[in-house]
């Protein structure tokens, strides 16, 4: 029962932080300087042909008017129409979602992959080399910017490696997946693999920094523990005393920065999908920005608004799983 | 299980590693800066956009690479003794990608779109001379034009014909049909477009099978691509300080040619001072044009002479010109009587004009005049410029001359519809109204035109500051293509590229 009702009161709360990201959006939107038709329209724009698509987009009513236009049509599922090219919000995002998902989860996984056994393996092996070795990697990781990551992969692996595409997107994951299951054929997923690396290791290397330091502090809280030195004592072996003893208890601020940092994936790849022209939502806001694509901007900052949210709340679900002693009332 | 092994280990290499090994040498892969933002050439006003249209769509005519006039959808053309009409015979045999033939309801079905005032027609202003598309057969069309406008014919030429059957269907910028030399199969938007060859094409069939347009926009990215032969053509300017070494590269064909834009610093003449001729000429005086042509845009451009390329036939060589020579700007202001000048200048947060800005600012300075440079995102500076008069001084770009008529009207002319200086002149009027008059490139427009440009270079309302040149490159086993002045055309010959082995 303690559980329904965290979620109900969770989705509650979701309703409450959309409607305040939906206003902020707007706000944000509608208030930097530059309309949509002026920069459409360019340089050699008459006031003439202003005025017309004025008319035709409404963007001179008052601002109240247009929200609460876009809010209800939003609330039916409409997220408009993009004024640059006339195609519905949600097909945009909708072509877009794949690409973004396929290349947070992979980097994601890179991240957790690397970062967890880093961080394990720098706390057992406190103040050593390896120890040093492996926090000198996590913060020059935290430190280095995505793009700028991604722009040394290009010019130093891809431009070099044959096989390494410098930029683009290969067929989609979930599609291949299903070539390999059905035909036996392993070539679309191989494709899709070497477009996805250097991307996912641009943006996963950050997160992996985080999560290697993560974890490394919380396994060293967690080992200098009475019950710890109680198991070793008891004669546990110690790989024993630290993977099914330590960490299970050590993980769960990991994992809440693993769901935050998954989140703002969804959309914080949005310079990196820019250098590795990668098709996704990140690149879709980015050219609705520049050129006042209100609808488009909007639209897709809500919807991963709503993702971001969902992602918090199975992060926060996910607590009770990992450590059955947390209960939600 | 030995014996197995050699041919498993193949086969699983050959798996893992064919798509990297399958090249198709016929595909054409074109990088360029941005994604298109729709394919109907009847709503789009983007560069990129246009791109694509021309591998696929066709005007009436186009513009060669030395902007002369070459047909396409028509064969011929003339204009009526009075000036009055222009009549169109339209090349027969032609067919639509979907199979039905063009003929004359096509041309007439297109541009009626255009003048009817409740369809959301793009640059309407181009078009707003013809009163009336007349069908003198199905392969004869007469335009009916109400006002003087010789150079409407260049309008004509940038706009393609849309197949009237299927013109009104809502999915047609994002599912064109034309008759160009390919035919449109596949987009996916930030991602890839894909052209197949239209084996049919009338001026012959493609050299290559398949072209496809990649938009990406970071430079250094498509720089890379095109280097490794991810790409085959680059369009869009590349980092310039990389020119030199892409000049001494074997595989890289760099390409430059004069463009058809102009950047300037344009003056309200409504303000006290600037409202006098000779504070205008000392402000022109100030910019030293080569130091900002070789160090600001890293020697990509020429110096500005003036709103007409150089390269045109209408360009005036004795026209005034304004050198840099702080010391006569000096003298100028003197003899207007000013002191302690103290002006603004808005620009855009392009990042080449803020600094092109900073040197005039440095230059004024030297000889007491106090100029405030102020950089506003574009919108907000186009609003500026369309919503008020508040501006002293702005530094902006004009772009896609082809003819004097376009070159100056808008800009100079008193109703002319960008100008925003509050400039006019009735001697110039009277020679822009002319020149919209005389046939296109006779010796009777070009000495219009090249009297218009003594007149308004006296004037002085703007200060140019340099010329555009076009950069585009290709792998050196790309051949027969050819960078276009105008870059919307840059691809209206695609099907005569070919892609060596």
């Amino acid at each position: 029962m303690g559980m329904t009702g965290y979620v109900l009161r969770r989705f509650l709360a979701l309703v409450v932080t959309l409607f305040g990201v939906s206003v902020i959006v707007f706000l944000l939107v509608h208030l930097s300087p530059g309309d949509p038709i002026r920069i459409m329209l360019g340089e050699q724009a008459r006031p003439e042909d202003v005025q017309r698509l004025n008319d035709i987009y409404g963007f001179d009513q008052p601002l109240a008017v247009q929200y609460v236009k876009w809010l209800g049509a939003a609330l039916q599922g409409d997220l408009g129409d993009s004024i640059r090219s006339g195609v519905p919000v949600i097909e945009l995002v909708g072509q877009r979602l794949p690409a973004t998902l396929e290349l947070a989860v992979v980097s994601l996984l890179l991240a957790v992959g690397v970062g967890i056994p880093l961080g394990v393996l720098a706390a057992v092996t406190r103040n050593s080399p390896i120890d040093l070795a492996s926090m000198v990697i996590a913060l020059v990781g935290v430190a280095a910017p995505n793009f700028w990551v991604g722009l040394i992969l290009l010019s130093t692996v891809a431009a070099n490696v044959g096989w390494i595409p410098v930029f683009g997107r290969g067929p989609g994951v979930m599609e291949s997946l299903g070539v390999l299951v059905t035909q036996f054929d392993a070539r679309p997923l191989w494709d899709a693999a070497r477009h996805l690396l250097l991307p996912a290791i641009a943006i996963g290397t950050s997160i992996m920094a985080i999560i290697t330091r993560m974890t490394r502090s919380a396994l060293l809280e967690v080992l200098g523990l009475d019950y710890v030195r109680t198991a070793k004592a008891k004669g546990v072996r110690r790989m024993r005393v630290v993977f099914r003893h330590a960490l299970r208890n050590a993980i769960l601020p990991v994992v809440t920065v693993i769901g935050v940092q998954f989140g703002f994936l969804l959309g914080g790849a949005i310079v990196t999908e820019v250098v590795f022209a990668w098709p996704g939502i990140g690149r879709l806001i980015v050219d609705g920005i520049s050129q006042r694509d209100f609808p488009v901007v909007q639209g897709s900052i809500l919807l991963l608004g709503v993702v971001f949210v969902l992602v918090n709340l199975v992060v926060d679900l996910s607590y009770s799983f990992i450590n059955p002693r947390i209960r939600y009332d | 299980m030995k014996k197995f092994a050699a041919p498993l280990v193949t086969l699983l290499l050959a798996v893992l590693l064919g798509t990297s090994f399958a090249q198709d040498g016929k595909t054409l892969v074109i990088g360029t800066v941005a994604e298109a933002s729709d394919l109907d050439p009847r709503i789009t006003y983007d560069v990129y956009s246009y791109q694509r249209m021309y591998a696929i769509m066709e005007p009436l005519l186009v513009f060669d690479t030395d902007l002369s006039y070459k047909p396409r959808l028509a064969t011929s053309w003339e204009y009526a003794a009075d000036g009055s009409s222009i009549t169109f015979d339209l090349r027969e045999g032609v067919s639509f990608h979907h199979g039905r033939t063009f003929t004359a309801e096509d041309v007439k079905y297109t541009f009626d779109w255009m003048l009817n005032p409740d369809n959301p027609a793009a640059n309407p202003a181009l078009y707003e001379d013809i009163e009336e598309v007349v069908i003198l057969d199905p392969y004869t069309v007469r335009f009916d034009l109400s006002g003087d406008n010789s150079f409407i014919l260049n309008s004509i030429a940038r706009l393609h014909i849309v197949p009237a059957d299927l013109g009104e269907n809502e999915d047609f910028g994002s599912n064109p049909v034309g008759t160009g030399p390919f035919i449109f199969d596949s987009w996916s938007r930030d991602d890839r477009m894909v052209l197949l060859a239209n084996a049919e094409y009338w001026g012959g069939a493609p050299k290559v099978e398949r072209v496809e347009f990649r938009p990406i926009i970071e430079d250094a990215t498509r720089l890379i691509a095109l280097e490794v032969g991810e790409l085959d053509l680059y369009y869009g300017q590349p980092v310039r300080s990389e020119l030199d070494a892409l000049e001494a590269d074997d595989d890289i064909v760099v390409q430059r040619v004069n463009g058809l834009g102009h950047q300037y610093v344009a003056m309200n003449t409504e303000h006290p001072a600037l409202g006098d001729v000779r504070v205008r000429q000392a402000i022109s005086h100030l910019l030293p044009r080569e130091a900002i042509v070789e160090r600001i845009l890293d020697g990509v451009g020429t110096v500005g002479t003036g709103p007409i390329s150089p390269d045109a036939a209408f360009f005036n060589p004795d026209a005034p010109t304004y050198p840099y020579d702080p010391e006569r700007a000096a003298e100028l202001l003197a003899e207007a009587g000013i002191e302690n000048l103290s002006l603004r200048l808005h620009t855009n947060e392009n990042p080449i004009r803020p600094q092109m800005a900073e040197v005039l600012q440095f230059e004024a300075a030297q000889i007491g005049v106090e100029i405030e440079v102020i950089v506003e995102e574009f919108g907000a500076f186009i609003d500026r410029l369309l919503g008020s008069t508040d501006y002293d001084l702005y530094l902006i770009g004009w772009s896609g001359n082809v003819d004097p008529n376009y070159a100056m009207y808008e800009l100079f002319h008193s109703n002319g519809g960008s100008n925003f200086t509050a400039y006019g002149n009735p001697e110039l009027d009277v020679l822009l109204d002319e020149g919209r008059r005389l046939a296109p490139n006779s010796p009777e427009s070009i000495a219009t035109y090249k009297e218009a440009q003594m007149v308004l270079m006296n004037d002085a309302p703007f200060a140019f500051i340099n010329h555009s040149e076009e950069v585009a490159l290709n792998r050196a086993e790309i051949l027969n293509w050819e960078a276009h002045p105008y870059s919307s055309a840059t691809f209206q010959d695609l099907h005569l590229v070919e892609k060596l082995d």
